[in-house]
């Protein structure tokens, strides 16, 4: 009997994932098959707001709301500061502990998805993470890799060392890199391949996490601004996706006192948006120019008060129906922003806060689609200039508008939809079960 | 004309508009003049607010005031008489308007005094009294001793919103079980004929001022419905706040319809009069709105979020 295909997404917790992820789901969806998402704790809701059915990883026991509260304030003030480092000197400060961190949600999330996954029956799973979880491996289906991050998380001789920010052409500046990332992470490496072996797993390399899958891989990294790579990624396993952009909902900007000047669009995510400070910093300067402006502060709207004319704050924007009307966007350098920014041909000004945002930084700069600013290292003449000449910038507009008509001919959601349902009918993913319908 | 009379008492501006109205009845002509005590009579006030009301209109130049003969109308036609009526309303209701939109986008803070009002919007001291005692009668404003106004607390942050759906959990329900609820048919038809039009609109048009709009007419009319003159008084001064202040742009497309939807079930129920099945629905209905975003996330770390206490 023909049935529906029933295909799991996981994304990690961060919403450029989880938002990435609903944008191929809805192809999916419209394709005729079945998607459904598994969740982290806190993340309730988000998918069925778009009509997704949800399986919730249980929460850990301590995990009250007090107990996050906590966490999280005790996070905002050790990190603060390590965001204004430099990647290098990022990987003891920030770096190792998030990895120690990923592990220990694989390590919990382990009986909790592997109960769910036994409840789905799922015929694929597409796993948006940096980490593999063994449950998944273990599913007795094909499971696809998703790369959200920056292209530089699969690795190459030609493509910078992951989360370094460094060009390709810095050789002498990866080699002590790599190193300082491989010792760096090297106790969460171990413990992640022990776990892996309680589970049956092969460990991985020194320095990776998660390894490409058999069935497909889809990585999000337009042709604008992907890498030359020294050894090519066989075309049948490895997709690249011209953008990921979901459909949202209609976005009306709000009126504002001030009617006249550009609109520009600023986001550092949901984790940047815990620098209120910084973002005070900012507003300061954006009420001095001839701009409107949108930002997203997240949950902090409260920690705000006398908000100039020509800014509008919103703890919350459907950001792909609200990019397509900045004349700027300025984010932390997040892939999924990054990329939107580009599909619709708006020029980036990067301020990073880690991860990859200042591996997207330093490609912006490079490829002519935007400009890398330090987060916090700055007068407000150097910001109110920086702005002022991305406004005026007209041949970056015009390189923008031939790359948004490339990446808007081939979306990405369309192309990783029907990827992940021809992998489905390929002979090698048949299972047990009923074999799913798919065209 | 009793409810115009108690308007008028409380608004100079209402009362304004009324002292037009009279004028516009009574064939006046420009040059007429406005005595204090005739007007006074017509509108059923006292002659101090009619001053108050007067002035208005004489800083607004449909009136003149000479110097110990008291105040002249200074427009004559019918049409005129009308189109000044119309931008008294436009004129304080804009300001009101402005005045909420500047607290509700955190541009100027809960405590404002008139004067702090009128350099930040160049108008006159009267225009301000009147859009705060416009906005006095929502309850989003009342009046400090001294010469300060405070703002209510608003829904405009997701703290807020997020207590506001926890109270409309407690009471909307009770508001439809309590004895004597009682279904008005005609708007609830009206009601559905709009919901039912805003669910024909192609995917991802659906225009989330509208669909706000809708919502808190829908959710207003049930507390009307209410048998309960409690419930009914809170959850009408409650919608109305959501409906000056709620800012919440976001609500993708999917949940809009679904919303939409379950309002339709409720009023189905309703009208079956299945008052049980309605409150349990509308459980279910402010249960799937309360869930909220985290407030934070990123790999490795755990969500911030604030617990759902349901």
């Amino acid at each position: 009997m023909n049935r529906p295909p029933t295909i799991a997404l996981f994304p990690e917790a961060s919403f450029g994932a989880a938002l990435n992820c609903v944008g191929i789901a809805q192809e999916l969806r419209r394709l005729g098959a079945t998607p459904v998402f598994i969740c982290h704790p806190g993340f309730t809701g988000v998918f069925a707001e778009y009509g997704f059915k949800e399986f919730h990883l249980p929460a850990q026991a301590q995990s009250t709301s007090q107990a996050i509260e906590d966490y999280w304030q005790s996070f905002i003030n050790t990190q603060l500061p390590h965001f204004d480092l430099d990647p290098m000197d990022q990987l003891p400060t920030y770096v190792a502990p998030t990895w120690e961190a990923i592990v220990d949600t694989v390590e919990a999330a382990e009986p909790g998805l592997t109960d769910i996954l036994n409840r789905i029956q799922p015929d694929l799973i597409l796993l948006d993470n940096v980490i593999m979880f063994p449950a998944i491996a273990n599913a007795g289906c094909p499971w696809v890799r998703i790369v959200s991050c920056a292209e530089t998380e699969l690795p190459d001789p030609n493509v910078p060392p992951y989360l370094s920010g460094l060009p390709p052409e810095q050789t002498g500046a990866r080699g002590a890199f790599e190193k300082a990332y491989l010792r760096h992470t090297r106790a969460s490496h171990a413990r992640y391949n022990a776990f892996r072996k309680s589970r049956g797993l092969p460990p991985l390399p020194r320095g990776l996490f998660l390894e490409p899958s058999e069935t497909l891989n889809l990585i999000l990294a337009p042709s604008a601004v992907r890498y030359d790579r020294a050894e090519p990624l066989p075309a049948d396993r490895f997709v690249f996706l011209e953008g990921c952009v979901r459909a949202e909902t209609r976005f009306d900007p709000p009126p504002m006192p001030v009617e006249d000047g550009p609109l520009i669009y600023m986001s550092f995510g949901s984790l940047g948006a815990i620098d209120t400070g910084l973002i005070k910093r900012m507003i300061d300067v954006f009420a001095t120019l001839p701009a409107r402006f949108l930002i997203n502060v997240g949950g902090f709207l409260e920690a705000y008060d006398q908000v100039p004319d020509n800014v509008y704050l919103g703890s919350w924007f459907p950001q792909p129906s609200v990019v397509p009307q900045a004349a700027l966007f300025i984010h932390h350098g997040g892939n999924n922003s990054y990329c939107e920014a580009l599909y619709h041909g708006v020029p980036s000004l990067v301020m990073p806060y880690c991860w990859d945002g200042h591996d997207n930084a330093q490609r912006a700069e490079a490829t002519r689609t935007g400009r890398w600013m330090h987060r916090a290292d700055w007068t407000p003449e150097d910001l109110r200039a920086t702005i002022l000449s991305l406004l005026d910038d007209d041949a970056m507009a015009a390189h923008l508008a031939g790359i948004s008509r490339q990446m808007k001919a081939h979306p990405g959601t369309t192309r990783a939809a029907e990827a992940c349902l021809a992998a489905l009918r390929a002979p090698a993913v048949s299972r047990d079960r009923d074999p799913p319908a798919t065209r | 004309m009793a409810q115009t009379r108690r308007n008028a008492r409380q608004n100079h501006l209402l009362l304004a508009q009324q002292i037009l109205s009279v004028a516009l009845e009574r064939g006046m002509a420009a040059g007429d003049h406005l005595p204090e005590q005739s007007l006074s009579d017509a509108c059923g006030v006292s002659r101090t607010p009619i001053r108050s009301a007067l002035k208005i209109l004489e800083e607004n130049e449909f009136i003149r005031w000479r110097e110990e003969e008291g105040y002249f109308l200074a427009i004559a036609q019918a049409d005129q008489i009308t189109a000044a009526i119309r931008r008294l309303e436009d004129l304080d209701e804009s300001l009101a308007s402005r005045i909420l939109s500047d607290r509700a986008e955190r541009r100027i803070g809960d405590v404002q005094s008139v004067s702090a009002l009128v350099r930040r919007y160049g108008t006159t001291r009267n225009s301000v009294l009147n859009a705060l005692k416009i906005l006095s009668r929502d309850g989003i404003v009342a009046q400090l001793p001294g010469r300060s106004w405070a703002f209510q607390p608003l829904l405009d942050s997701p703290n807020a919103i997020e207590e506001s759906l926890a109270m409309r959990l407690t009471i909307e329900p009770q508001a439809i079980l309590a004895p004597g609820f009682s279904l008005d048919n005609q708007r609830a038809g009206i009601l559905r004929q709009q919901m039912e039009e805003m669910l024909r609109t192609g995917h991802g048009r659906i225009v989330a001022a509208g669909f706000h709009r809708v919502d808190t007419e829908f959710h207003g009319f049930i507390a009307e419905c209410s048998g309960n003159r409690f419930l009914r008084g809170t959850l009408l001064a409650h919608h109305r706040l959501r409906r000056a202040t709620q800012k919440d742009r976001s609500v993708p497309d999917f949940r809009l319809r679904q919303s939409l939807e379950e309002h339709l079930e409720i009023l189905d129920s309703l009208e079956r009069s299945q008052f049980d099945l309605a409150a349990d629905q509308m459980v279910l209905h402010l249960r799937r709105s309360r869930i909220r975003r985290p407030e934070a996330a990123n790999r490795g770390i755990p969500p911030l979020m604030r617990t759902t206490r349901v």
